[in-house]
């Protein structure tokens, strides 16, 4: 199903569904545009990237997974839990081709023969997305190069393109189509081929993908390679900003809150750059280094997921950790300098 | 010579004798740059100390402990290097201080409101003296490097380097006396607003930490109190009372110590103001104990001393 | 007292175990009346005290904190409150920023005989706190609260005048 909407209209259509329903949008404030739960009255802005991934809708930053309430009787002590399933559906407008085929990369780890995330796959299933196809590649941006395009459609159910007084809107999905029915999106006429054209051009202007089909054996070539990762991690500063920001990164922690006779399991982000993250019991830490927390950081992502997830690389693309890393670290680089190297020795 | 090539030069005499010099090189496009560690000649051509060079070299030192390292600072970060000093975090005989006369350093995100378009479709850009000329998107773009330095350069009173081995540069005889408008604006608010704002802005917050990993006075890094589960300081959740007890832990360990060099509000993604809380707690320290960190060598810091009779500190009447 | 009219605040008290503490125990033994909205946390020293105990149980909900140590030069540990001095002080001159009233927050000195001291102290703070009323929660408390704290923020957009100007 292909509809039109103007910009005025696709505002209004998001404050209505944000009336009735969970809805994740990009929102200027304070200087930045993040995604937000959106409230009828605030404005999407679809000028720029929103610099937190979407990610928060599917896996968000924190959830809490049961509630236990200890009772203390004369009969005894009792321990009451109450799972807390995500409830309700949410709707994400505004995410880019990159965030929305991010979180694809869960599937196969929370989803298995073994292992179903109860959490994850409801909230993954109660969740659409209206994405907004790029039409000029950032500095920052390789989808084209980890299997993706500025107007890929996978894991979306809407793709919008921006034409000549507003969007493009194309349903993928069925329920993509259920969205599209609303009155507020008109007849599409000939603005399929507007948009297309669009399209076409914002992946000329990506230019030449770069080629990273040896980077998962090249860089298992470097795991013993210490030298190299040092020197690789220089400037890391060893923070979160790229895990947390990463629409694919998919790693959590599991915390107790108490306090008296109730407490809660929180299910939060966790991050493989801190030191904390691989620390165990004894004191010891396997990646006590931040060239070890890279090297982990880059091959899993272009190495040992594809190596188990049918050669899929674990990024998409969205340029994110770079643009935000705060000493200005490139994935793209590391993961060529162990596609190039060279042994001088 | 150019102050470029003079610095190349300097650097060049020390290579053999040091593991690394930090400076800052181009980064992923024309507008951002990038720290750089100079071992070898190649590495030198690299070398940019242009407006666009933000970062600072201190927030490195600690992590090179027992090795002898160069460092291209500014006034900002020879500060910070003489506040690790002052607390014998790294050895004066360890750091080799390529010193940079500075006439202030760009804020990213002003240039991003400067620009027509998100400057992540930068082409191309042309460092002139007193302005940027950036191609973005096709279309070239002037901006005058005044209206977007950072505003710890407006404000700073300490433009060339305290310490330094080698000094690049001419000396500046004036300071400006320019104040921050927005700083004396917030202050003045009444306080439900400024609870407010601090409650939506820290909504805002992903407890990345990077205001913390690149302070360079945050040495504790790996074994941060905000990262222990006994004693609990903080709970993971990622709630605006949680995150904002993460930047008093943050306030409170910089009591005296922060040299004001803007990196934690400069790394944060979601851009929040930090500066508002750094500037306001060191104008108290300043009031209170007349300290500025790392303006002099072989001060205490005013939280690891006291004296019997305060001069500024009034006994409460009860 | 305030406390028997109104409904009790939470007020968190970490007094010193060598002055303040036994100051209470003083005011206790010889009957003085006092308001029962304080909960005393008994450490060691007021050096003991980390400003962040007072910034975490403010953020946790208290209504207010007193700090109480030994006068100073008369520390059981000689410097202790010294230090504690600084650090409080800075702590108080700090909260301002963050829009938490900062006489929600107090320190004093009070030693083991002063049980009068102590009862005039701890009733000045509780008429203090009860006069400013129940703290504002720090995590907006409702939904709605939530809605519209964001919309208020989001309608300043793009432009941050608290950086930048």
């Amino acid at each position: 199903m292909e509809r039109f909407i103007t910009e005025a209209n696709l505002q209004q259509f998001a404050a209505t569904l944000a009336g009735k329903k969970h809805v994740l949008a990009p929102v200027a404030s304070g200087g930045t545009t993040c995604f937000r739960r959106l409230v009828p009255g605030m404005r999407l802005d679809f000028s720029r990237m929103a610099v937190i991934s979407p990610k928060d809708a599917t896996f968000p930053r924190n959830e809490t997974l049961l509630l236990v309430q200890r009772y203390v009787e004369e009969s005894g002590k009792k321990l009451e839990l109450k799972e807390q399933l995500p409830e309700g559906e949410c709707i994400v407008i505004g995410s880019r081709p990159c965030g929305a085929r991010g979180k694809l990369i869960f599937d196969p780890v929370y989803e298995t023969e073994a292992i179903k995330d109860p959490y994850y796959l409801r909230r993954r299933d109660n969740t659409l997305f209206i994405t907004l196809s790029c039409d000029r590649p950032e500095s920052t941006c390789f989808c084209h190069s980890v299997g993706s395009n500025p107007a890929d459609g996978t894991g979306s159910d809407v793709l919008l393109t921006a034409v000549e007084g507003g969007f493009f809107a194309r349903a993928i999905t069925p329920k993509g189509e259920e969205l599209l029915a609303d009155a507020l999106f008109e007849e599409a006429g000939t603005r399929a081929e507007e948009a297309a054209a669009k399209q076409t051009k914002a992946r000329e202007l990506m230019g030449q993908a770069h080629d990273f089909s040896s980077a998962a054996a090249k860089l298992l070539e470097r795991f013993d390679d210490m030298g190299f990762w040092q020197a690789q991690s220089n400037k890391c500063i060893s923070c979160g900003a790229c895990t947390y920001m990463c629409p694919t990164c998919y790693c959590f922690n599991i915390t107790d809150d108490e306090a008296g006779l109730v407490s809660r399991r929180l299910r939060s982000w966790d991050n493989c750059m801190s030191h904390t993250f691989t620390l165990e019991g004894s004191g010891h830490n396997p990646r006590g280094t931040k060239a070890h927390r890279l090297k982990n950081r880059v091959g899993h992502k272009f190495s040992y997921y594809p190596d188990l997830h049918a050669s899929q690389i674990a990024c998409c693309g969205c340029g994110r950790c770079i643009k935000q890393c705060p000493a200005g670290v490139d994935i793209r680089q590391v993961v060529m300098a162990a596609q190039e190297y060279v042994d001088e020795r | 010579m150019s102050q470029l090539e003079e610095l190349k030069a300097a650097i060049r005499g020390h290579l053999d004798s040091l593991d690394c010099v930090i400076g800052w090189e181009q980064g992923y496009d024309p507008l951002h740059a990038t720290p750089l560690f100079i071992r070898n000649e190649s590495d030198l051509e690299r070398l940019s100390i242009s407006p666009l060079a933000v970062h600072n070299p201190a927030t490195y030192a600690t992590g090179f402990a027992g090795k002898k390292i160069g460092m291209v600072v500014r006034g900002c970060h020879s500060r910070s290097i003489i506040e690790l000093l002052n607390e014998k975090l790294i050895e004066r005989e360890n750091v080799v201080l390529f010193g940079l006369c500075c006439d202030g350093v760009v804020s990213q995100r002003k240039i991003r409101t400067a620009l027509p378009a998100d400057p992540g479709f930068v082409e191309a850009v042309e460092i002139g003296d007193d302005a940027l000329h950036i191609t973005l998107a096709g279309e070239k773009t002037t901006i005058k490097l005044q209206d977007v330095l950072a505003d710890k350069c407006r404000i700073c009173a300490y433009p060339d380097p305290l310490l330094a081995d080698v000094l690049i540069g001419n000396k500046h005889d004036s300071r400006p006396e320019e104040t921050l408008a927005c700083q004396e604006a917030f202050e003045a608010k009444p306080n439900a607003e400024k609870f407010t704002f601090w409650q939506d802005t820290m909504s805002r917050c992903i407890r990345c930490y990077a205001c913390r990993n690149v302070c360079p006075m945050c040495v504790c890094q790996d074994y941060c109190i905000a990262a222990s589960r006994d004693p609990l300081w903080m709970s993971q959740e990622n709630s605006p009372a949680e995150n904002f007890m993460f930047q008093m832990i943050h306030v409170s360990h910089l009591t005296g110590r922060c040299t004001e060099c803007g990196e934690c509000e400069r790394a944060c993604p979601v851009d929040i103001p930090l500066m508002l809380l750094r500037r306001y707690m060191n104008k108290q320290v300043q009031e209170v104990f007349g300290h500025q960190a790392g303006t002099s060598l072989d001060k205490t810091p005013p939280l690891l001393t006291f004296q019997v009779e305060e001069a500024r500190i009034k006994e409460r009447d009860w | 007292m305030p406390a028997q009219d109104e409904r009790e605040l939470r007020i968190v008290g970490f007094l010193c175990n060598w002055c303040s503490y036994g100051g209470a125990d003083t005011a206790g033994v010889a009957r003085f009346t006092q308001p029962t909205d304080l909960r005393i946390i008994r450490v060691p020293c007021s050096g003991r005290i980390d400003p962040l105990f007072v910034v975490r149980a403010l953020l946790n909900g208290a209504d207010g904190v007193l700090v109480s140590g030994c006068h100073p030069r008369d520390c059981h540990y000689a410097e202790g409150n010294f230090y504690a001095r600084r650090r409080l002080e800075m702590l108080k001159r700090f909260l301002p920023i963050t829009g938490i009233d900062e006489r929600r927050f107090e320190y004093t000195w009070v030693s083991a005989s002063e049980g009068q001291r102590w009862q005039h102290v701890v009733t000045e703070f509780t008429r203090r706190i009860h006069e400013l009323g129940p703290a504002q929660s720090f995590n907006p408390a409702t939904q709605e609260e939530w809605f519209n704290l964001a919309l208020n923020e989001a309608s300043k957009g793009e432009a941050c005048a608290c950086h930048g100007s």
